[in-house]
């Protein structure tokens, strides 16, 4: 295999490859590199931990084809040369990545050791790039990281009755995400499919101005953009019946200008640094607004005040302040309206004129 | 002590340590194959098996996780799971083969339980007494520092003592910051609380016949298990 690829298409290819490569203990060895496969005019970059997998074609002029495995420090490698033309040259067990007076070789691994991903065939749906990477960044923070519990580190994503468009949702049991796409179609009628979040992070990265190309198969969604193709695996569990948990009507709403609300709670939370107790508490009143505070023990309290509407009975409610600051992040609209029903019962964080997205919080019991 | 014995039957009461020279193929969401090679095979009395190489410290190059079905076969040891995932591993040589009973484990004492201890309960000084106010964690003193320096609703100066495991000489050190203490006008009188997620009953006798309060707390709910309430 030999190709000639200018380092900074090369660079960039290499690093959205790498950054599905393996990265976590206990993986294959060889996961942690890199399958690269040169075609006629064209180099294809494979990254993959069998959850993502990364793929990149980029122009470059092949004077052989093949294919090889090479560690990923080929990125780092590639990235320091000079501006310009950078040759990778295999030659036995041995790739040569070369530029001008530079050059380092690489030994190879194994081509047969690493797993065969499968390609997934179909046209698939296109979806709007711009509107499918915006509905992520509002979701998938709120799905679980704990591989212990398999149904809460992915996302749902399920078509809504008549065929309306779909709809995305996670939940970490402390927090729910819920973001309504119209008009949007992938899914058959009355389908849902369980994606991985952690991939869908990587969608959201690569997702440009134009359309996504989504094909679902039996055991994974590929997102095709136009920079790479992200394959995701889909997670066979059942997510929990999040419907109930959304409660029929809130008794108090309070209405605040997004922005400041974010700034207030930064504010508040510094004190708090670091400490997983530190929570903020928020106490609501008919013509008294908001009031946020935080206490640390021996280090100290912040408190704060807010200008904001407020229709309902009075009430102290406290939250995680990182959860809270994620689903203020999540909502798209100058003003927010948190809902609640009591201290200990979900509120909601939503636009404060309606809209498609919802993320409930749970509040955490205060002394 | 080893007990040398034929590969015949899977061992799976005891730990059981193979070196062969083996080749290993996964199949389920993959499939994956490891080149014929000389290594480490760990068969452990919780149903799982992990195969090492000389390198990666304590990372196998492929395993199998509870609950799976280990058959042994003459060259070859196969564990399945419930899903269809096999790992099949091919004995070309087997150089040693060993199990051994190492026993109950006592498990891992880790360091800094005692200081998560004493924050969590710093953050809730109510988890030891309704009428408690911290006045301050670490509060030093010229034999050292007491874990939380607190106050009752009567204006007494509680010393509290934060163990993971309390035994008597952990008693005895906090009846020397009590005594220290008291002779400060700004902190007499003084009370002894002794707090651990275990305490011993010598210990626990030994503090009360001084007046020593004593507390077992649950690092679990203090951690949050009660604040932090859930969706589902």
């Amino acid at each position: 295999m030999k190709f000639r690829c200018e380092r900074d298409t090369l660079a960039e290819a290499l690093a959205t490859a790498q950054r599905a490569v393996a990265s976590r203990n206990g993986a294959l060895p060889v996961l942690f590199d890199l399958r690269i496969t040169a075609i006629a005019d064209a180099i294809e970059l494979v990254g993959s931990d069998l959850e993502i997998t990364n793929r990149v074609t980029v122009p470059a002029a092949v004077e052989q084809t093949g294919v090889a495995v090479l560690p990923k420090i080929l990125g780092d490698v590639v990235r320091k040369l000079e501006a310009g033309p950078v040759t990778v040259e295999v030659e036995g067990d041995e790739a040569k990545v070369s530029s001008g007076v530079f050059a380092t070789t690489l030994r190879l691994k194994a081509v047969e050791e690493y797993p065969r991903i499968l390609a997934t065939d179909g046209a698939g749906a296109k979806v709007d790039a711009h509107l499918l990477a915006g509905a992520l960044r509002q979701v998938v923070k709120a799905a679980s990281k704990d591989e212990m519990r398999p149904p809460l580190t992915g996302v749902l994503v399920a078509a809504r009755p008549g065929g309306t468009g779909i709809r995305l949702v996670a939940t970490d049991s402390y927090r729910l995400a819920l973001r309504d796409l119209d008009g949007v179609s992938m899914l058959e009628d009355g389908q849902k499919v369980l994606v991985a979040a952690k991939g869908l992070n990587e969608v959201q990265r690569l997702a440009g101005d134009g359309e996504i190309t989504v094909v679902l198969g039996e055991r994974e969604a590929v997102f095709r953009t136009d920079k790479a193709e992200v394959t995701v695996r889909l997670i066979e569990a059942d997510f929990p019946n999040y419907e109930q948990l959304i409660p029929q009507g809130y008794p108090n709403r309070l209405v605040v200008p997004k922005e400041a609300f974010r700034e207030a709670v930064e504010r508040v939370t510094v004190v708090g640094q670091g400490r997983d107790n530190a929570n903020v508490r928020l106490q609501m009143s008919t013509g008294g607004g908001l009031e946020l505070s935080v206490s640390a023990a021996d280090v100290g309290t912040s408190t704060g005040h807010l200008d904001a509407k407020y229709e309902g009975a009075d009430l102290t409610i406290a939250f995680n302040p990182q959860f809270l600051l994620d689903g203020i992040d999540a909502v798209d609209a100058s003003e927010i309206a948190l809902e609640t029903v009591d201290h200990l019962k979900p509120a909601t964080l939503r636009p404060a004129d309606g809209g498609d997205f919802l993320y409930l919080l749970m509040p955490v019991r205060t002394a | 002590m080893p007990n040398g014995r034929s590969g015949d039957a899977c061992e799976t009461v005891r730990v059981r340590l193979i070196v062969a020279r083996c080749s290993v193929e996964y199949k389920g969401r993959l499939a994956a194959r490891l080149a014929p090679a000389v290594r480490l095979l760990v068969l452990k009395r919780d149903g799982s098996i992990a195969v090492h190489s000389d390198t990666k410290a304590y990372k196998p190059l492929n395993w199998m996780s509870p609950p799976c079905v280990i058959e042994h076969r003459e060259r070859q040891i196969t564990a399945t799971t419930a899903k269809g995932e096999s790992l099949v591993i091919e004995l070309d040589e087997v150089l040693s083969d060993q199990t051994f009973d190492l026993g109950d484990d006592p498990g891992l004492d880790k360091d800094g339980v005692e200081a998560e201890l004493q924050e969590l309960l710093a953050a809730r000084v109510a988890a030891l007494g309704d009428d408690l106010e911290l006045i301050r964690r670490e509060y030093p003193t010229d034999i050292g520092p007491v874990d939380l320096l607190c106050r009752d609703s009567s204006g007494r100066t509680i010393v509290v003592e934060v163990k993971r495991v309390g035994e008597i000489a952990g008693v005895e050190q906090l009846l020397r910051y009590c005594e220290r203490l008291e002779r400060d006008s700004r902190f007499a009188p003084t009370a002894g609380m002794f707090v651990a997620e275990r305490i011993k009953p010598q210990a626990r006798v030994f503090a009360e016949s001084r007046g020593v309060r004593c507390i077992e707390v649950d690092i679990a709910e203090l951690r949050g298990d009660i604040d932090h309430l859930t969706l589902f």
